[in-house]
C-alpha cells in the first residue's frame, strides 16, 4: 500500500493504483476523455493533468502515473483549469460542431467537458475535419470528423474484442482512427467502441435520429439470449426498445455485450410478433380470445392420454416454477427443457465426477487465470461475452489458453492459444488422453479421489500415441496441454453446450470433470471448471429441476411416444423443436401424432404453425423475474415495455391455465414466487428476492468446492473415417431461433449456409455462394457454401438457426453427420 | 370644495373629447406590436425544407410540453424534423423554444389573432408553422 495525499487529503491505496484510481476513490473527479476503467491507461487527451509536489516544472497525466509513496497532488488549479481548457481548445479546432445532430449530444464527454469548463471562444483557427462518413456496415456508422483521438475504440477492440479492427494511421494533423486499408468497417460488430466512444464518432445506425439520450427511459435487466447473462439497459421511448444502453455498472460483463445483445434487441418491437391466441377450427389456425384458447387448452390436457410437457430455456425462474404446477396440476411427470438433450446431459456427467451441476467459479476469476482450456473453439461463438474475459486473460495477464476442438475459431488465433484440432465428436479422448499423461507423469493429484484404479484401466485404450493417430492432435500437445494444466495455479475448464451438440454431452461432462480433478483444478479456490448452457435460463431448468418426474417421459421419449400416437397432448413452450431440435422428421412425426399441440411463443414458428392453438407469450423485455446464468448468478429481469396486442407474459398465462386446471398458482406475482424457489432447490432458499442488487446474487458462493470426488471411466469414439462429415453449432451472429426475427443479427447473416475449407471447396469447383447439395442420414438439402480457413479438409459445419433448411433432417444427434456432396 | 371636484371633473370630461380615447377601434383597427412581442410560432424555412434539425431542444425546454418533434432521416442522410406541432392551446408563449434553438429555425411572429372554433385548429403543423407570415 502506498500513501499520498491528494487536494489535502490523505490516502492510502494499492502500489498498482494510478492517480486517477487514488482520486477516485475518495471521490475526486478529474476530468477524462481517454482513460476507461476497463481498459489500460493510455494518456492520449491530456485532459487529466494534475500537479505533483515531487515533479514540479510540469503538468503529470493522472491516469498513467503510477502512485508513489508520500506524493502530494493537487487536481485543480488556475493553472491546471488554464492548460485543460488549452486542451479542449485545441480538441475543437478541427472537431466540428454539429451537437444539434449529432445523437451523442446530451451524454457527450467533449461537449460536458467543454461546458464544465466554459470553453465559449476558441483561441485557435483550424480547419474543419471533412472525411467521409463510414456507412458501409448496416451495425456502427463511424463519423472521424467527431474524432477526438482517444484510442478507446482501438484500445477496446484489441484488449478485449480481441478482433483489431481499429488502428491510428498517418501521422500529426491528419491522424485518423481507420480501419484495415481504410476499406470500412467489417468485423464482427459487437458494438464494444460505440460503448466506449466518448464522443459521437461511433454510433448505432439502428438507433440513428431515434431520440436524444435523455428523452430515453432506462431499464436495467439481464439478455435473453445466451447463458452468459449479460445484463443489459434499455433505452425505452414509446412503448418501444429504442436502443441497448452502455452501463457498465451492472453485472459481471462490465459493459460488453456482442453482437446479439447490443443489436439483437429489435425482435421485440418486431411487427410479427403474435398478438392474440389462435385456435384450429376446421383446420385453420383463428384468433380467438384468450378464454376460448386456454379452454381449449386445459380440455386438451385432460384428454386422458397424458400431456407431455416441453419448454425452453428462456423462461425466468418464476416461471419455471408455475410451469412445474401446471404440470402437476395436469397430473403429469412428462416435463423437460430444450437443454435436457444436451446441457442436462452435461450437468449429470459433472455431478456424478464433482457431485456439482454447475459451474464451480464465476466469470471474473478467469480474468487472471493464468492457464485456460476451452473444449470446442464455438465458446466464443456461444458465449461470446465470457469469451471476452477469456482474450484479457490471454492478452493482459498472459494465461495459456488450450482448446481442444473441431475446428479453428476465434479463440485459436489468439496470442498463446494452442489448439489441439481433432477430428470432430474425439474430444472425450482427446481430455481422457490428456489424464492419461498427468496420472502416467505422476503429476495428477490424485488424494482422497475414488475410482483412480478403474480410471487408470480404462484410460490404457487412451495412450497419447493411439489417441493422436485417432484424432489427428500430435502426442506433443497432448502431453504439453497435460503438463500445463497440471501446473496451473488458477486455471479453467471452459464447456459451452447448446442444442446443436447433443452427442456425448455426459461423457464430454464427465471427461471434463475427470480432468478437473487430476489436473487440481477443482480444488482451486477460484476458477475451476466452467459448465454453460446455451440459453438464458439453462442453468436456472436445470437448478430448478424442469425435468422428467418419476417414470416421466424426457424430451426424445415424449417425441417418440407421441409419434407412436400414444402422448395425448404436447405442451411446448418457448421453443421451435421443428427447426432447433435435431432429428427434425421425428419431431414433425411426433406433432402430427399428438392429438393435441399447444405452442406458446413469440412468433408463428414453423412449430407453431403445426399447433391446435398457439398461444402468444412476451419476450424477456416484457417481463419481471430472474434468469440464473452459467455462472450460477442470479439477477433480475425488469420489464421495460408493454407486450403488444394481448400477448402475456408466460408467468400470466401459466396463472390462469392453472385456474383453468382447477388449481391456483402459489403465489401471484414473479416477485412474490422467487420466495417459493426454495422449495425446488436449496441453493434458492434463503436468498432475497430484494437483496439481487445490480451485481446479481451467486448462488453457493464465488466458488463451489467439489462434494465428491470419484472419477468415471468414460469412453469416447472412433471417428468418422469418410470423405465428408457434417457439423452443426451455433454462430456468432446468433442464439437459438429467436435471432432470425432480430434485425441485426439478420443483417449480419441473412440466410443459412454451410461452411468449408477452401482444399474442399477447390475440389468440388465452389465458389463463394454457390448452392451445395448435402446427402446424409437419407435426407438431401441444399446450403450456400461459405470458404473459409477454419475448418479441417473434410469438415462442413452449418449453424442450426434457420427455419426451412431442413438441416435438421440431415443432423439426428450425432457428433457428425456422414455426408456426401454435390454441386 | 367644489372648486377641487369641478377640477378634478373637468379632466374626466376633457377626456371624453373626441381624439383624447385610448381605446382602439378593434378590429377596424389593428395595432402593430413590437418587434420583441411573442405571438404565433414561425418555422423558418432554408431553401427547400424547415431550418430546423430536430434537435429536440425546444420539447425539452418547453414548461407547458407543447411541442412535439419526431426526427426522422432524409435521402441526403440530414437530420430533420418528420413531425413538428405546438399545440397552442397549451402555449404559454414563453419563446423559450426560440432562445434553445441552436440554428434559429423557430421564431415568434407578432400575430396574436389566434382565436378558433375547434379544439383541432389549434394544433398547428408543421406546414401551418412553416405558413405563418
Amino acid at each position: 500500500m502506498v500513501n499520498l495525499t491528494i487536494d489535502g487529503t490523505q490516502v492510502t491505496v494499492p502500489k498498482s493504483f494510478t492517480i486517477y484510481q487514488a482520486a477516485e476513490q475518495i471521490g475526486i473527479k478529474i476530468p477524462v476523455l481517454c482513460y476507461a476503467k476497463k481498459l489500460l491507461p493510455f494518456g492520449a487527451c491530456r485532459v487529466c493533468l494534475v500537479e505533483v509536489e515531487q515533479m514540479k516544472g510540469r503538468l503529470i497525466p493522472s491516469c498513467t502515473t503510477p502512485v508513489t509513496e508520500g506524493m502530494v497532488v493537487t487536481t485543480s488549479s488556475d493553472e491546471i483549469l488554464k492548460v485543460r481548457k488549452t486542451v479542449l481548445e485545441f480538441l475543437l479546432v478541427n472537431h466540428v460542431i454539429e451537437c444539434p445532430v449529432c445523437d451523442k449530444g446530451g451524454e457527450c464527454e467533449l461537449q460536458d467537458l467543454t461546458y464544465e469548463l466554459e470553453v465559449v471562444t476558441n483561441r485557435f483557427v483550424g480547419e474543419k475535419f471533412d472525411h467521409p462518413t463510414d456507412e458501409s456496415n448496416p451495425f456502427i456508422e463511424r463519423n472521424m470528423n467527431r474524432c477526438v483521438l482517444c484510442g478507446r475504440c482501438v484500445r477496446v477492440c484489441d484488449e478485449i474484442v480481441s478482433y483489431g479492427s481499429y488502428s491510428f494511421v498517418e501521422r500529426g494533423f491528419e491522424t485518423k482512427i481507420a480501419t484495415a486499408f481504410d476499406r470500412g468497417l467489417d468485423c464482427e460488430f459487437c458494438g464494444q467502441c460505440v460503448s466506449m466512444c466518448p464522443v459521437g464518432a461511433l454510433l448505432p445506425r439502428p438507433f440513428k435520429f431515434k431520440a436524444r439520450p435523455w428523452q430515453l427511459k432506462h431499464v436495467d435487466s439481464v439478455c435473453g439470449y445466451c447463458g452468459n447473462g449479460c445484463t443489459v439497459t434499455f433505452g425505452v421511448k414509446d412503448n418501444q426498445v429504442q436502443t441497448i444502453r452502455f452501463n457498465d455498472k451492472n453485472g459481471v460483463n462490465d459493459g460488453n455485450l456482442c453482437i446479439r445483445g447490443r443489436f439483437g434487441y429489435s425482435y421485440v418491437n418486431s411487427d410479427q410478433r403474435l398478438t392474440r391466441p389462435l385456435v384450429r377450427k376446421n383446420g385453420e389456425l383463428v384468433e380467438a380470445d384468450w378464454e376460448e384458447a386456454l379452454t381449449a387448452v386445459a380440455e386438451g390436457m385432460n384428454r386422458g392420454k397424458g400431456t407431455g410437457i416441453i419448454s425452453g430455456a428462456r423462461l425466468s425462474n418464476e416461471e419455471f416454477l408455475l410451469l412445474k404446477e401446471v404440470a402437476a396440476a395436469a397430473g403429469t411427470t412428462n416435463l423437460d427443457h430444450s437443454g435436457g438433450e444436451c446441457y442436462k446431459g452435461l450437468t449429470e456427467g459433472v455431478q456424478q465426477v464433482l457431485g456439482l451441476s454447475a459451474s464451480t467459479g464465476t466469470f471474473p476469476q478467469v480474468e487472471d487465470a493464468d492457464v485456460i482450456l476451452s473444449i470446442r473453439s464455438d465458446f466464443y461463438e456461444t458465449h461470446p461475452v465470457f469469451g471476452m474475459v477469456v482474450n484479457q486473460a490471454v492478452k493482459r495477464a498472459g494465461a495459456k489458453l488450450l482448446v481442444v476442438s473441431d475446428k479453428k475459431g476465434k479463440f485459436t488465433k489468439l496470442p498463446n492459444a494452442e489448439t489441439l484440432l481433432g477430428k470432430p465428436g474425439t474430444e472425450v479422448n482427446i481430455l481422457n488422453a490428456i489424464c492419461a499423461v498427468l496420472l502416467e507423469s505422476g503429476k495428477a493429484v490424485t488424494e482422497g479421489v475414488a475410482g483412480l484404479d478403474e480410471l487408470k484401466q480404462s484410460l490404457t485404450d487412451y495412450a497419447p500415441a493411439r489417441v493422436a493417430e485417432q484424432t489427428g492432435v500430435s502426442v506433443e500437445a497432448i502431453e504439453a496441454a497435460a503438463e500445463q494444466l497440471a501446473a496451473a495455479e488458477k486455471g479453467a475448464i471452459l464447456l459451452g453446450y447448446g442444442l446443436s451438440y447433443t452427442a456425448n454431452s455426459r461423457e464430454l461432462g464427465i471427461a471434463a470433470a475427470n480432468l478437473a480433478l487430476l489436473s487440481g483444478l477443482a480444488d482451486q479456490d477460484e476458477a475451476g471448471l466452467y459448465v454453460c448452457g446455451e440459453k438464458a435460463n439453462s442453468q436456472g431448468a436445470i437448478d430448478l429441476g424442469i425435468l422428467p418426474g418419476e417414470s416421466g417421459l424426457g424430451v426424445q421419449a415424449m417425441l417418440d411416444a407421441a409419434a407412436r400416437g400414444s402422448l395425448g397432448a404436447l405442451y411446448i413452450v418457448g421453443e421451435d423443436p421443428l427447426t432447433s431440435f435435431p432429428d427434425g422428421a421425428k419431431v414433425e412425426a411426433a406433432l402430427k401424432g399428438a392429438e393435441f399441440v399447444v405452442v406458446q411463443d413469440l412468433f408463428l414458428s414453423p412449430t407453431a404453425q403445426a399447433a391446435d392453438v398457439v398461444l402468444p407469450a412476451a419476450s424477456f423485455a416484457e417481463k419481471d423475474g430472474t434468469f440464473t446464468n452459467a455462472e450460477r448468478r442470479i439477477q433480475r429481469l425488469r420489464a421495460g415495455i408493454k407486450s403488444p396486442g394481448e400477448a402475456l407474459t408466460d408467468f400470466a398465462i401459466f396463472a390462469s391455465l392453472l385456474e383453468k386446471l382447477g388449481a391456483a398458482a402459489s403465489a401471484a406475482t414473479p416477485g412474490e414466487t422467487f420466495a417459493g424457489l426454495g422449495r425446488l432447490n436449496d441453493a434458492y432458499a434463503g436468498i432475497d428476492l430484494n437483496a439481487i442488487g445490480p451485481q446479481g446474487v451467486v448462488w453457493g458462493g464465488e466458488h463451489l468446492q467439489p462434494k465428491v470426488r470419484n472419477l468415471v471411466p468414460v469412453s469416447g469414439r472412433e471417428p468418422l473415417t469418410t470423405r465428408y462429415q457434417l457439423i452443426t453449432g451455433s454462430a456468432l451472429y446468433h442464439s437459438g431461433t429467436t435471432t432470425t426475427h432480430a434485425k441485426g443479427p439478420l443483417e449480419a447473416v441473412p440466410e443459412p449456409y454451410v461452411e468449408l475449407s477452401r482444399e474442399d471447396a477447390a475440389e468440388l469447383q465452389l465458389a463463394e455462394g454457390d448452392q451445395l447439395r448435402i446427402k446424409g442420414n437419407g435426407a438431401e438439402i441444399r446450403l450456400k457454401a461459405k470458404i473459409g480457413a477454419r475448418l479441417p479438409k473434410g469438415v462442413l459445419f452449418a449453424p442450426n438457426h434457420f427455419p426451412g433448411t431442413g438441416l435438421n433432417r440431415l443432423y439426428k444427434g450425432e457428433a457428425a453427420v456422414v455426408v456426401e456432396l454435390n454441386k | 370644495m367644489i372648486k377641487e371636484f369641478i377640477q378634478g371633473l373637468s379632466i374626466t370630461f376633457k377626456h371624453l373629447l373626441p381624439g383624447h380615447s385610448t381605446t382602439v377601434q378593434y378590429p377596424k383597427v389593428k395595432l402593430q406590436p413590437s418587434d420583441r412581442f411573442r405571438g404565433l410560432h414561425r418555422l423558418v424555412p432554408s431553401h427547400d425544407r424547415a431550418k430546423c434539425v430536430a434537435c429536440y431542444l425546444c420539447p425539452t425546454v418547453c414548461p407547458a410540453k407543447c411541442i412535439t418533434v419526431e426526427s426522422a432521416e432524409n435521402e441526403k442522410g440530414e437530420k430533420y424534423p418528420r413531425v413538428y406541432q405546438i399545440d397552442l392551446l397549451r402555449c404559454i408563449f414563453c419563446g423559450y423554444c426560440v432562445e434553445a434553438c441552436p440554428v434559429e429555425a423557430i421564431e415568434m411572429t407578432g400575430n396574436y389573432e389566434l382565436a378558433n372554433y375547434h379544439r383541432d385548429d389549434f394544433v398547428f403543423d408543421k406546414q401551418r408553422l412553416l405558413n405563418t407570415k
